[in-house]
């Protein structure tokens, strides 16, 4: 027997955007939100995180990932909420019907909000095409962290990392503090894709060096892994011959790239966006199915866990305005990323109020200008003195400028 | 456990899995040795996993007798022990008038084999078969099918023990000493634990030839011939509705690279055919692989770079060297000049589809030696399900759920892996107690994220309910040892 | 002969690209800095070059607990170059569950003064 249950908002996911979506939408008024998570625990990706450096926007203060989630997870027990942990979904459907998996029962909840909050996974070695063998001693720097931090085991004694990005910088620091040798980090880019500052406290503090324009060609060992060949690559990311070096090691850590979870997403019809890897929404956070929205990484891939719960925060209000009877606001004009732009979030906006623009640039650069469009007609410009890829950068764009607009278009000049 | 038995098998792939299983029927004392620390872990869990019809052998050859044979006997055998098989049927495609009268070949060939419902036919039903095919004809071969390999001698293993068959794990036969006056065998490992035997079956796959020679049988040579493939994920599950392959060529070492779907609905992309000097080097090399890709977004343009979840490389035991490619004929025989070695040598393929007629042939060399009494309480039948638990309704998984809370905790995401099915895959009768023990039984980490999600969940379970320690933890063999310590030890040394 | 060196501040997530000017030697003393949007990049600037410190975050085994280890983190800032004496002198401490966050575990870790906190709660197992 199945069970059957009904909740207002359903939140799936209670990682940091989950917890400030099911607070949101609480404190917004609707009291009936389960939000579901299959770990234990609830603070998602933050356990593992147990560096400094989250919150300094939102809390002013620069606390642990730990500490932070914590503050959610005890507002939300201070509304008198109770979370579903060790609960999977495994269906969603257009409908809102979910279909949970959890210890001792199998749930069917029909809900009159979902908010997505998934988070994301990591690419396995096998997207990147590696030869070589398959021994034991590769992982992605997230199992790495989560194996080091939540199960005090260590993964490896000689290490290196292949990608600059932040996870992998932060785990040449956290392996090398426990003791293990990191031998290098190599980036395939010609520069880094992690923060510049986590170059200075994760590479620079340890000498460890960082190879760029270079990938991993070969995989030595047949047990436990021995050593790992290094190649540098040329501007169209191909491997030179006779480039060829050799690192010993027994440990490779992937840090190259997060990939957005939706499967459940793309289970119930919803819209993706191909830029992001998620879904495409408006600005009320609502995907192109009628009362689900999205928000966090799931939607689009984040560098600062501040900006996961503010936007989360809003899509939790919005989905609690759909569940108590608001109708959603919709959204025709379409937001698409312009020259020097890789994306932009949300898809689609409504213009009738101001809103937030998020986006990331293609290539980093210094004294740009970032450019608003309204119709090809220039509405906003503002100066940045750095850009980066590896930096989520917003714009805010005045909903008196949006009058009568179709495209609005954002670029780097 | 004894030591002294009437057979040995040496060698835990499927053909060696198969003859144990046949001999458990019968009432005598068998013993199956295998080097690695668990069953299935050589070619047998690195290849195509299809059942062939038949047609691409050369009629009076033991491959294309045993094919024939042991393809009829899956279905029985599938159902028995719980191994799912999908008969989907093969398409060997003309892409043009070049290739029809290999086609023609072929079908001939397989009527002269016995290979039941073949027919050739034109792009009409090709298309109703498989809608995108290319090609102006094809020989369709209904028999072809898919099946787990590793699964199916797994399966064969289990139920060989549960009848009575010592399966000795992790035993590497490093001698052999043929007792005088035909009286048998002493096999000794590497640590010189001694087993003795009358009769001895080498089934050792890409060793049977070190087997042979260390019992003084100097007539053999194998060639490891390497085929690489690429694992893609279950988005593209359905696009491919049969097996298809090109018209073969015979000076080919192997059938060529083409796409192969499995019962898990993920699709291969291989093999490649490569010789090299190792019996034991599995990987992956980056010309091979480039092939694969470009082979395979010729077959299927749908296929992107996110689809690509993992490469792996399998080692054909094969007979004929390099300089002359194809293939050589299996070696099944009773030994005259040995009394008692039987062989089960260079089984590359067909040997998955032929396993269960090559138990049937050794079965009857044995028989040359020993008194062979039918076991009546013999139980063929594995308990379990070929389906697992995810392939089931929601409510009935609802209801095993209720009866078993368990199944409700979900531990690989990708293949919605329930805790259940893990601890039932650590509880196998073999003992085995690697990780791709594991992997092999519940399909834990064989998804998308390969791992990525479910390997600490998996650490902390074996950690909390069983105690396992850092050092428990290893991959595939004793020395892949998947972490290095403690990250604290609270003053203890990492021994404690 | 002065120095001139390139820092990313890491007070904030700004991570301001600093020019910093030293007197250049072994023990350096800090001149200027150009590139900081805030005064407390100057004053990180002048503590990087005469006295780096740094806060480190580590675990701590727990006995009996949820979890087997507690996240903690230094309070205070401690020599760059004592980081890993102050790690390794942690890997003695066993707690004993329940564990709050804010529990001071050690003030002198490996002689240096510096209080560490634990920065998650891990109640009783069971």
């Amino acid at each position: 027997m199945i069970s059957e249950r009904h909740c207002g908002v359903a939140v799936i996911g209670g990682g940091p955007a989950g917890l400030a979506a099911a607070v949101s939408a609480c404190e917004a008024g609707c009291r009936d939100v389960a939000l579901i998570e299959r770990d234990r625990l609830l603070g998602g990706i933050l356990n593992q995180c147990i560096h400094d450096g989250f919150g300094l926007h939102r809390f002013g203060e620069a606390m642990t990932g730990p500490e932070y989630a914590q503050r959610d997870i005890d507002r939300f027990s201070e509304l008198g909420l109770e979370p579903m942990t060790e609960s999977m979904v495994l269906e969603l459907s257009k409908e809102r019907e979910l279909l949970i998996s959890r210890r001792g029962e199998m749930l069917r909840l029909r809900a009159d909000a979902v908010v997505l909050a998934m988070g994301c996974r990591e690419r396995p070695r096998g997207a990147l095409s590696i030869p070589g063998t398959r021994p034991a001693g590769i992982y992605t720097a997230g199992a790495a962290q989560n194996l080091v931090n939540l199960e005090n085991i260590m993964p490896g004694k000689k290490v290196c990392i292949l990608g600059s990005g932040d996870i992998g910088l932060i785990m040449a620091r956290r392996m090398t503090l426990e003791g293990a040798g990191v031998e290098a980090v190599f980036e395939l880019l010609p520069y880094s894709s992690g923060l510049p500052r986590n170059i200075q406290q994760c590479l620079n503090d340890y000498g460890i060096p960082l190879y760029l324009n270079t990938t991993v060609t070969d995989i030595i060992g047949e047990d436990r892994l021995e050593a790992v060949q290094v190649s540098q690559v040329d501007e169209k990311r191909r491997p030179i011959p006779g480039t060829e070096r050799i690192f010993e090691c027994d440990t490779l850590l992937l840090s190259v790239g997060l990939i957005p979870e939706n499967e459940l997403t793309r289970m119930a019809g919803i819209e993706m966006n191909p830029a992001t890897g998620g879904a495409a929404v408006d600005d009320d956070f609502m995907t192109s199915v009628s009362g689900i929205f999205s928000c966090g990484n799931v939607l689009h891939v984040h560098d600062l866990v501040d900006w996961v719960s503010l936007e989360a925060a809003e899509a939790g209000a919005r989905a609690a305005a759909y569940a108590l009877g608001e109708s959603s606001r919709g959204g025709s004009i379409v937001v698409r990323p312009g020259a020097g732009v890789r994306y932009t979030t949300p898809s689609r906006i409504g213009g009738e109020k101001d809103v937030s623009i998020a986006f990331r640039a293609v290539f980093p650069g210094r004294d740009r200008c970032l450019v608003v469009s309204a119709d090809g007609r220039e509405i906003l410009r503002e100066k940045r003195v750095r850009l980066h890829p590896a930096v989520m950068e917003h714009l805010g764009v005045k909903a008196a400028d949006l009058k009568g607009c179709r495209v609005l278009e954002v670029s780097v000049q | 456990m004894k030591t002294d038995y009437d057979v040995v098998v040496v060698g835990g792939g499927v053909a060696g899995c198969a003859v144990a299983r046949r001999l458990a029927q019968y009432r005598i004392n068998a013993c199956l040795v295998e080097r690695e620390l668990d069953v299935s872990l050589g070619t047998s869990c690195r290849n195509s996993g299809v059942l062939h019809s038949g047609i691409n052998y050369k009629p009076g050859t033991l491959r294309a007798e045993l094919a024939v044979r042991g393809n009829a006997m899956m279905d029985d055998l599938c159902r028995d022990l719980k191994v799912k098989i999908r008969r989907i049927g093969k398409l060997t495609v003309a892409l043009d008038k070049d290739d029809i009268p290999g086609i023609e070949r072929l079908h001939a060939q397989g009527q002269a084999n016995g290979v039941p419902g073949l027919e050739i036919i034109g792009p009409a039903r090709m298309r109703r078969i498989q809608p995108d095919v290319q090609g102006i004809a094809a020989v369709w071969s209904p028999t072809s099918a898919i099946i787990s390999p590793y699964g199916l001698t797994i399966a064969l293993a289990e139920n060989a023990k549960a009848n009575g068959v010592d399966i000795r794990l992790g035993w590497a036969v490093a001698s052999v000493n043929v007792l005088p006056q035909g009286r048998g065998f002493e096999v000794r490992n590497d640590r010189g634990d001694m087993l003795s035997c009358r009769v001895l079956v080498n089934a050792a796959g890409l060793f049977a030839a070190k087997i042979c020679e260390m019992a003084g049988i100097r007539d053999y040579r194998i060639y490891p011939c390497r085929g690489e493939y690429y694992v893609l994920d279950k988005r593209l599950d359905g696009s491919l509705r049969a097996l298809i392959y090109p018209t073969p060529n015979p000076k080919n070492p192997g059938l060529g690279i083409h796409l192969t779907p499995t019962v898990d609905g993920n699709i291969l992309i291989g093999p490649s055919a490569d010789y090299q000097n190792s019996p034991r080097w599995t990987g992956n090399r980056a010309s091979a692989m480039a092939s694969l890709r470009d082979e395979g977004l010729k077959l299927l343009s749908d296929i992107r770079v996110s689809d690509y979840i993992r490469t792996f490389a399998g080692l054909r035991a094969k007979r004929t060297p390099p300089e002359v490619g194809g293939n050589a004929d299996f070696v099944i025989e009773d030994r005259p000049d040995v009394k008692g070695f039987i062989n089960v040598l260079g089984i590359e393929s067909p040997g998955l589809t032929s396993s269960p007629a090559i138990a049937e042939m050794v079965l009857g060399f044995v028989k040359n030696h020993l008194a062979l009494t039918p076991k009546t309480d013999f139980n063929g039948v594995r308990p379990g399900s070929a389906l697992s638990f995810g392939e089931r309704s929601p409510e009935e998984r609802a209801d095993m759920i209720a009866a078993e809370p368990d199944y409700g905790e979900m531990i690989c995401r990708c293949e919605g892996v329930s805790k259940r099915e893990v601890l039932d895959a650590l509880d196998n009768p073999l003992g085995a107690r690697a990780f791709v023990s594991l992997k092999y039984r519940s399909r834990v980490s064989m998804g998308r994220c390969q791992g990525g999600f479910c390997l600490p969940r998996i650490v902390r379970l074996l950690r909390e309910e069983f105690g396992w320690k850092w050092e428990d933890f290893v991959n595939h063999s004793a020395a892949s040892r998947m972490f290095a310590g403690y990250v604290s030890t609270g003053g203890k040394s990492d021994d404690q | 002969m002065n120095e001139h060196r390139e820092y990313t501040c890491i007070v904030c997530p700004n991570g301001c690209p600093l020019q910093v000017e030293t007197s250049g030697g072994e023990k350096a003393k800090f001149v200027s800095v150009a590139g900081n949007l805030c005064p407390r990049g100057a004053r990180w600037a002048k503590q990087e070059v005469e006295d780096p410190r740094r806060t480190i975050a580590t675990n701590v085994l727990v006995d009996g607990g949820a979890l087997p280890v507690a996240s903690v983190r230094t309070l205070d800032a401690v020599p760059l170059r004592d980081i890993m004496a102050v790690r390794e002198s942690l890997k003695e401490i066993v707690l004993h569950a329940p564990v709050r966050a804010g529990d001071i575990v050690a003030d002198h870790p490996a002689g240096v003064p510096c209080r560490v906190a634990v920065t998650r709660n891990v109640p009783r197992r069971g």
